[in-house]
């Protein structure tokens, strides 16, 4: 097939699917122009490849016809605003104007969903071959393992983590070491337990753990910013106590 | 009355109250029955029916809408059961919608209309993220697409959908958005 005969249909449809594909004027296509330039070409054109290709420039260039034929319609309604205006306008009104707006051009529909026939058969087909979660995700995530749990102070003695003296003077170390840094005002949460070496990071995370379900410091979160404080105190403070989950990682 | 008039008059009340049941259960995928549904359950003179139905339901603050079709046949269009006059904010706000969801939507809507009616969805979403979070765009224009009030085709373009169409008085829309935005200005 001579490619350079068929530059000017490839070029043709081209810029026909550019046009359809971006919201570009359709008018910026000169359809009359575009049609006796295949009309010069076809004589050229003797294998059924060819003609394949003349076809389909026909078929792009009619789609253009059609967009225009949209465009048309649309620019003669009232609805057609120039889109530099609306951009502007929309970005002049709050959201709650603009929500507003819509519900005061909406109308609801009013309609009655029920059960039907072919609507429990698909939940019961869906039902009967949904995979079980435990084998679901196997193929992305492998086998699950462990499922998370609670390990207390008992358990990490048996576990040979630490012996009850080491934990009390590690408890104690950490107390001064959070009293030092706080000075009687709050410390970042993450900073304080940050540490080079994983394990330790995690260690002091669960002896701080301890301090404050002691009440020998306190911990407050800001939902907004994520940012976690806390502080020793000097006595030990009074009051319910409250459950704050925090997830450690090995960043940071 | 004579027998013949009560006849056709107890005729009428059976076609009309079989309009309500048709248009009230959602048969198929999307609301509404068509032009040519409609004339196979109550008979040619289908329109005089769901002329006297919409008169019927107006009390209760419903109406008979027609949505033409693409051809503009009368077997084409779509009647649906909307209500007449829009709810208030309030009113909106308690059956669950979030006012950030609708505010992506009507700006949405004002954009695409403005560009002729269809837009590549990108540009779009460019054009939102100056008013919206990232993950708010991407969330709300997969759900307004799924529940039709915007149509996305294979080459990625957005253009109003069929929903948008029976629900939203387009026009009252755009007028709102060009008044009010007029409004915040001066102030």
């Amino acid at each position: 097939m001579g490619q350079t005969k068929l530059d000017d249909y490839l070029r043709v449809i081209e810029l026909c699917r550019d046009v359809e594909s971006s919201s570009a004027n359709p008018f910026d296509v000169d359809i009359r122009e575009k049609i006796l330039i295949l009309k010069q070409r076809l004589p050229e054109l003797k294998l059924l490849d060819e003609l394949l290709v003349d076809a389909e420039a026909m078929l792009e260039l009619s789609n253009i016809v059609k967009l225009q034929d949209e465009f048309l319609k649309q620019k003669a309604s009232s609805l057609y605003i120039d889109p530099l205006l609306v951009q502007l306008k929309v970005k002049l009104l709050p959201k709650e104007a603009l929500s507003e707006a819509f519900v005061r051009s909406w109308h609801p529909l009013a309609q009655l969903d029920q059960l039907s026939p072919r609507g429990l058969e698909k939940a019961f087909v869906y039902w009967r071959d949904l995979i079980p979660i435990s084998e679901r995700f196997k193929d992305q995530f492998g086998t699950y393992g462990t499922r998370p749990g609670q390990v207390d102070y008992s358990d990490l003695v048996s576990m040979g983590v630490f012996t009850p003296e080491q934990f009390e003077t590690n408890l104690t170390q950490l107390y001064g070491d959070l009293l030092e840094q706080s000075k009687g005002g709050w410390v970042d949460y993450r900073q304080f337990i940050t540490d080079d070496a994983f394990e330790n990071k995690v260690r002091r995370a669960y002896l701080l753990a301890f301090l404050l379900s002691e009440g020998r410091a306190l911990l407050k979160t800001e939902p907004l910013s994520g940012k976690i404080w806390t502080m020793a105190i000097g006595e030990k403070a009074k009051g319910p106590l409250k459950s704050v989950a925090i997830s450690i990682t090995g960043e940071g | 009355m004579t027998e013949a008039e009560s006849g056709d008059r107890a005729l009428l009340e059976r076609k009309v109250r079989r309009a309500f049941q048709v248009l009230l259960l959602q048969r198929g995928r999307n609301p509404g029955v068509k032009g040519w549904e409609m004339k196979r359950h109550l008979g040619r003179d289908y329109r005089k029916i769901i002329e006297v139905l919409s008169e019927d339901v107006a009390p209760m603050g419903l109406e008979v809408f027609e949505v033409k079709g693409a051809d503009g046949t009368d077997d084409s269009s779509r009647f649906l059961l909307r209500f007449k006059e829009p709810p208030t904010v309030s009113e909106a706000e308690t059956s669950g919608i979030r006012i950030d969801d609708l505010a992506v939507l009507a700006a949405t809507i004002a954009f695409v209309n403005s560009k002729s009616g269809r837009v590549a969805r990108r540009e779009a979403e460019q054009f939102l993220r100056e008013k919206f979070p990232r993950w708010r765009i991407d969330y709300s224009l997969d759900r307004y697409v799924k529940r039709g009030y915007l149509e996305q085709d294979e080459r990625g373009m957005l253009h109003i959908g069929w929903r948008t169409h029976a629900e939203v008085d387009e026009k009252t829309l755009m007028t709102m958005i060009l008044s009010r935005a007029q409004e915040a200005a001066k102030k």
